[in-house]
């Protein structure tokens, strides 16, 4: 072939080579001794011009796993030398792949096929933009012919395998890498939608078209069935590209204005949940997709041949069936500029026309679950709600509905609500094992559903039909569901661990189930109503005659399912009553009368009977309780004093005053029932007194107190005017006094206990008087201090602390101590440091006394970063200076307790969790020096006398001096670990480089020793931390020795070692180390940045040995060509683009981009053996 | 200090304070708990319920500190567990002798010779060669339910 790159080697060689790596080949296949195989292989793929063997190979090897060697070498080869190749040689390589396949198009093992496509995509990619149009056109006619089917039907399914591979190399998602910057990937990208794409659909489409009639008419053969399967596959291929230059995504806000009028709303990004994407070609696809009759053909080529098949049970998993069907699913999901701006007239009867033809997959409901109940497929049914689910997307919920409305009596709701009954109830039943479609099923209905009812405004109306069927499906779920739960009740709990990671799943169902209910709120919340009270009532009259389980169960779920319905989950944000409780029920001007209320207060009256000891016995089982508490805790934040309350009366009334006269004051009733000036107090009271009920009355039962300690409690002291009342209150002062003096609650898990203490001073806040919050502190807190001063003072306290139960109790009061510092608010900052300042010399004592017990000494460590965290922005000079002080001596007694000492265990667990342990403790040190980093930055301090200050920076070096001999390169391997190490160092180095210069020399290596580990990292952050490092210090060096001064001094010289071994100056093995890695290995794009940034200064501190090294560099190279190309691109790397010797931004900026350039210029050939 | 008075104290350690009872639920990963008798250290809890309505029992997997055996246990979780008393004592390293057994130098000056070299190759050698070389060496014992063993090794030697 003509151009074919590198030197023909003779027969006999080829013929060695090609035995070998066939041998190698086998032997990989056979699992033995995969790295001597490797061996064999990897000089192929890496040697220089490797083309003539591998396509000799290719050619003659019998061996498909060599052939597919061989395509590999060819594609690594080719990127790597590209720059090398003549635009002869390349093209001649990309003929002989797309030659290949064509030639083989029939051959067995497809795979080497798909390979060698793949290699010729990557090529084509790779010359893009060396190539001229004419010469892409020439290669592209060939693949044009082919597909078009002139010959033969394996040379059509050659051809379309071939785009297949050119897509997909053409999308950022699935291209390979090349070494080149990421914008060539996106020019790529972009040049391929605008010019190719287009015709590449057509010619698929066409090839399609050719094979169609034959299927249809039953005379089409395997491989015509094949060609047009495939051809629909390449076909959604393409309409799964990720579109551009489309611009109505730029220009949102003309198609956010249009949707009001018709009810076409764009939705970026809902369909993801079932990563899938909408489809916005623009208005170029027009005449492809739209008005070339290209969708009525589909759906009636795929209605046919479905006709056909009717009886055949596994048609419908078909490839062709298939692929169809997911080509139709994905234009229905078609958006944009696309359609004419006719008012959406276009939009519209476009997705009527898809819902005529998927209703029949989906239709009648109980038909079709009872054909997949005997045995048939579930696909087509569930591609048939992913079609709906792209038409609720893209429609207003009142379209959504009247698209089914030329088709049927009744809207789309209807027929949506009718098909997730028939999924639930088989949903809930479950025993089949068969049945798994149903839930994949539910998903996607349950996703329709949030997407139609999860909007607010105009684009949410509901005809009354919709009303009425959301309120029966709501009836059909809870009955269900209900049933099902009366079931299991008596099934095993064994399930925990599996119940945890499911509860976000199930709160995402819960929280559709409680958007249907919102739907018809005027019916569904007393039907709650009603199913509560009845169960309620059995419980009331059952005096212990039969077993309550089953109830008990049910109360559970309907718990759940009413949270759900009255209340969105807030994750932190400000809870609102739900739009659609707040606006139904406009009749209602009564507070007893008000659906909601009732509701409510039905099930606050049920909670409270768990304060009754017989009845709690009875009834209250732990988990009927953690629902009631979850219950309280949501609803709490919800409607308990809301803050919109006076908020809401005065908006309403401000405008349109007359129309809203209703909906005004069935909602005042609403907001106002539990507020400040009404029955707030009296239930905050209640809930008070649940909470230390389940606190003291449950004792081990950790998941309810739990949720007790970090849902409920939280919740009623986050808004201050609700912690106003609370601290009023007798039963919170109760709490209080119980936590502060009273031994029940050490009964607590300890990490409750934290958690206890937190929200007890949080509450602190609400006092209106400074001096009165602290107090409260100093009263809550007192007990806990003092408790710890008298343990450590004890004198037989040696003899007493190793007792288990002094353990526990000192690690309770830590606990205790820690959970006060996290709440640290301005407000209480005085009596917390206060708090601190008691226990530090008892801390220093226990620190000593329990130098042992890891677990204690952890939590003294903990219990520092927290104060401090806390603290340290509000302290005067005096306080800081105390403050740091005690950190010093605390972090000195545990390095001298650590320092050297190897535990000795034969356990591998025991050993690692000792190791854990150590990182964690590590972890918790540079936590603590990061924090009392943060006084440099953030300082509120409010006078500061200079004479007392203290040098943050000095004492952070000295506390460095002190960490960084524990941290051996084995913790580093710690991802967290290291991360924060290297965070900590990179932030030193960079804001007080001058403190380097002062440290001793071995505190200096270590630090040295582990940026050298750093940088050879697997993680780019920590990679990229560690470069900004050796800016840092290279920068520093460079300009004190500019201005005369001394710099690193030393350190950055070189030195004899004692041992005669000659030691290189850091500088010089940074430059070294960065130029190899540069170089050499496989480095990263994304660090290319940074990397110049650290090379930049490294080379003006080291001018000569740069030089030197580059001589070195360039005499190693044997290869004339790679030598010369070699120069240029280290001369262009330091002189081009105006470079000069300062460090100011500008010349980085230049020294970033030459180095850009020089790593395109010389990446991949470097590599070569 | 007589042998004799020596004798008693050990013994009434024994006796007393081998173990301390803690509620179930409290104890946390990384502590300690007895199981089937043993000194375990706890590598795992889970907590599950004996019935949907049932109370909160909860699953313990603990490593023997001695024998590094894996042991399990479930107790409901407002039960006691007992809790072992796990001290852990320095000695400085004074002497290997020839049959296997060390020579420490306690707190207050005694020397404790009763302990013997572990029989792990991989530890054998740690301690032994740290020795051989002339380091400072203090060693840890760990001390639980009557038994001993080393757990750690220190040099405190002048670098």
């Amino acid at each position: 072939m003509q151009g074919f790159p590198g030197p023909l080697p003779d027969l006999a060689q080829l013929q060695s080579t090609m035995v070998a790596i066939e041998r190698a080949c086998s032997l990989i296949q056979m699992h033995m001794n995969p790295a001597e195989a490797e061996k064999i292989i990897n000089p192929l793929r890496q040697s220089s011009m490797p083309y003539q063997t591998c396509r000799f190979i290719l050619e003659n090897s019998e061996v498909p796993n060599a052939r597919f060697q061989a395509a590999g070498a060819i594609g690594d080869a080719a990127i790597r030398e590209w720059g090398m190749l003549t635009n002869e040689n390349r093209k001649s390589l990309i003929l002989f792949c797309l030659h290949y396949v064509m030639e083989h198009a029939s051959a067995a093992d497809a795979y080497v096929q798909l390979k060698v496509s793949a290699v010729a995509a990557q090529l084509v990619k790779r010359g893009w933009f060396d190539f001229i149009e004419a010469e892409k056109i020439g290669i592209l006619i060939e693949v044009k012919q082919a597909i078009l089917g002139f010959q033969g039907s394996d040379m059509q399914s050659a051809g379309i395998s071939f785009l297949e591979s050119l897509v997909s190399e053409f999308s950022p998602g699935t291209s390979t890498g090349m070494g080149l910057p990421k914008d060539y990937h996106e020019q790529c990208h972009s040049s391929m939608e605008l010019n190719y794409l287009k015709e590449f659909y057509c010619w698929a489409k066409s090839a399609a078209l050719n094979v169609a009639d034959k299927i249809v008419s039953c005379y089409a053969n395997i491989s015509e069935e094949k060609v047009c399967s495939r051809a629909l596959r390449f076909m959604f291929q393409v309409l799964n590209w990720n579109f551009k230059s489309s611009p109505s995504a730029l220009d949102n806000s003309s198609s956010k204005s249009n949707s009001g009028s018709f009810g076409i709303r764009p939705d970026m990004g809902l369909l993801k949940k079932f990563e899938r994407s909408l489809l916005e070609p623009g208005p170029l696809w027009h005449d492809a997709l739209l008005s070339s009759g290209h969708m009525l053909w589909l759906l009636n080529f795929y209605a046919i041949v479905r006709q056909k098949h009717s009886s055949d049970m596994l048609w419908f998993d078909s490839p062709l069936a298939v692929s169809a069907r997911q080509l139709i699913v994905q234009l229905c999901s078609l958006t944009g500029t696309i359609f004419p701006s006719d008012d959406g007239e276009m939009h519209i009867k476009h997705l009527t026309q898809i819902l005529s033809a998927v209703i029949e997959w989906v239709e009648p409901p109980n038909i079709i679950s009872g054909a997949l109940r005997s045995g048939r497929s579930e696909s087509e049914m569930i591609d048939g709600f992913h079609a709906l689910l792209s038409m609720a997307t893209l429609t207003s919920t009142m379209l959504f509905d009247n698209l089914l409305r030329s088709l049927r009596p009744f809207g789309t709701i209807h027929l949506l609500a009718t098909l997730t009954c028939e999924v639930v109830q088989t949903y809930v039943i479950k025993n089949d094992d068969e049945q798994t479609w149903s839930s994949e099923a539910l998903d996607i209905m349950l996703e329709i559903w949030t997407v139609i009812l999860g909007r607010s405004g105009n684009d949410m109306k509901i005809s009354a039909e919709g009303i009425s069927s959301a309120s029966n499906l709501f009836s059909t779920i809870v009955e269900s569901h209900l049933k099902a739960a009366a079931e299991s009740a008596f099934e095993d709990d064994s399930e925990a661990d599996y119940f945890h990671v499911s509860v976000s799943r199930r709160d995402e169902t819960l929280y559709a189930y409680a958007l249907i209910a919102r739907a018809a709120v005027e019916t569904t919340v007393p039907f709650l109503t009603r199913l509560f009270s009845e169960r309620f009532a059995l419980l009331s009259q059952n005096n212990e005659r039969m077993d309550p389980t089953q109830t008990l169960e049910e109360l559970y779920w309907l718990l759940l399912i009413t949270g759900h319905v009255l209340t969105d989950s807030g994750e932190g944000e400000t809870v609102l009553v739900p739009e659609a409780i707040q606006d139904g029920f406009s009749g209602v001007t009564e507070e007893l009368q008000h659906p909601v209320i009732v509701l409510s207060w039905s099930i606050i009256s049920f909670a409270k009977q768990s304060l009754d000891p017989k009845m709690r016995n009875a009834y209250f089982s732990p988990r009927l309780m953690e629902a009631v508490i979850w219950f309280l805790a949501r609803w709490v934040d919800t409607y308990l004093m809301p803050i919109d309350a006076a908020k809401g009366q005065l908006g309403i009334s401000g405008h349109d005053e007359g129309l809203q006269q209703h909906p005004q004051s069935s909602k005042k009733v609403l907001l106002s029932f539990a507020g400040q000036h009404s029955q707030g107090e009296t239930i905050l009271d209640t809930i008070i007194r649940i909470s230390m009920t389940t606190l003291t009355s449950y004792p081990g039962e950790n998941e309810l107190q739990a949720l007790t300690c970090w849902k409920l409690l939280v919740v009623l002291v986050r808004r201050r005017h609700v912690c106003i009342h609370l601290v009023a209150l007798e039963s919170w002062r109760d709490l209080a006094r119980a936590f502060a003096n009273e031994r029940t609650l050490f009964s607590l898990n300890a990490r409750l206990q934290r958690s206890l203490a937190e929200t007890l001073v949080c509450a602190a806040s609400s006092f209106k008087d400074l001096e009165t919050s602290n107090q409260y502190v100093r009263d809550l807190m007192g007990p806990m201090t003092a408790y710890l001063v008298d343990i450590s003072s004890r004198n037989d306290l040696k003899a007493v602390a190793q007792q288990a139960d002094a353990i526990y109790m000192v690690s309770c009061l830590l606990e205790r101590l820690r959970g006060a510092s996290r709440a640290t608010q301005p407000r209480t900052q005085k009596s917390i440091f206060e708090m601190g300042c008691a226990v530090m010399n008892s801390l220093l004592t226990l620190l000593e006394l329990y130098k042992n017990q890891s677990a204690v000494v952890y939590l003294i460590l903990k219990f520092v970063v927290d104060f401090v965290e806390g603290e340290v922005a509000f302290l005067s000079a005096k306080e800081t200076s105390i403050l740091v002080n005690f950190c010093l001596q605390l972090l000195r007694i545990y390095s001298s307790h650590n320092i050297g000492k190897i535990s000795l265990s034969l356990s591998t667990s025991l050993q690692s969790e000792a190791q854990t342990e150590k990182y964690k403790d590590l972890r918790a040190l540079l936590q603590l020096l990061t924090n009392i980093c943060s006084k440099d930055l953030v300082d509120f301090s409010s006078f500061s006398n200079d004479a007392e200050s203290t040098d943050i920076a000095e004492v952070i070096y000295v506390g460095l001096h002190i960490v960084t001999p524990l941290i051996s390169l084995e913790l580093l391997k710690y991802p967290k670990l290291s991360c924060d190490y290297f965070a900590l160092i990179s932030h030193l180095l960079e804001v007080y480089p001058e403190k380097v210069a002062q440290l001793n020399k071995e505190a200096f290596d270590h630090i040295v020793r582990t940026l050298d580990f750093g940088v050879c990292h697997q993680d780019v952050d920590i990679v990229d931390k560690c470069l900004r490092a050796v800016n840092a210090l290279a920068s520093y060096h460079y300009k004190e020795k500019i201005a005369g001064k001394e710099g690193l001094g030393a350190k950055a010289l070189s030195s004899e070692e004692s041992n005669g071994e000659f030691q290189q100056s850091i500088l010089s093995y940074f430059l070294r180390l960065l130029i190899q890695l540069l170089l050499y290995q496989d480095f990263r794009m994304e660090l290319a940045g940074s990397a110049a940034d650290a090379l930049f200064p490294l080379v003006l501190c080291e001018q000569d040995l740069y030089q030197r090294l580059v001589q070195e560099i360039l005499e190693k190279q044997s290869n004339p060509a790679i030598k010369t190309r070699l120069a240029s691109a280290f001369y262009a790397l330091t002189s081009t683009n105006q470079l000069s010797s300062s460090l100011d931004r500008n010349n980085r900026f230049r020294f970033r981009k030459n180095l850009q350039v020089f790593l395109i210029e010389v990446s991949g050939f470097m590599r070569i053996i | 200090m007589s042998d004799e008075e020596h004798h008693f104290d050990s013994k009434a350690d024994a006796g007393a304070s081998k173990t301390y009872p803690q509620q179930a639920g409290t104890i946390r990963k990384n502590g300690y708990i007895v199981i089937k008798g043993r000194a375990c250290k706890v590598v795992e809890v889970s907590t599950s319920k004996t019935g949907k309505h049932g109370h909160a029992k909860c699953h313990f997997v603990g490593i023997d500190i001695f024998n590094n055996k894996k042991l399990e246990d479930i107790v409901p979780s407002s039960h006691n567990c007992d809790v072992p008393h796990v001290t852990r004592t320095d000695y400085q390293l004074i002497d290997i002798s020839e049959d296997g057994f060390l020579s420490l130098l306690t707190e207050n000056g005694n020397t404790k010779d009763d302990l013997k070299l572990p029989t792990d190759e991989t530890l054998l050698a740690q301690i032994k060669d740290g020795f051989a070389e002339g380091k400072d060496l203090v060693v840890t014992v760990m001390s639980a339910m009557g038994e001993e063993q080393i757990c750690a090794l220190k040099d405190i030697g002048p670098k």
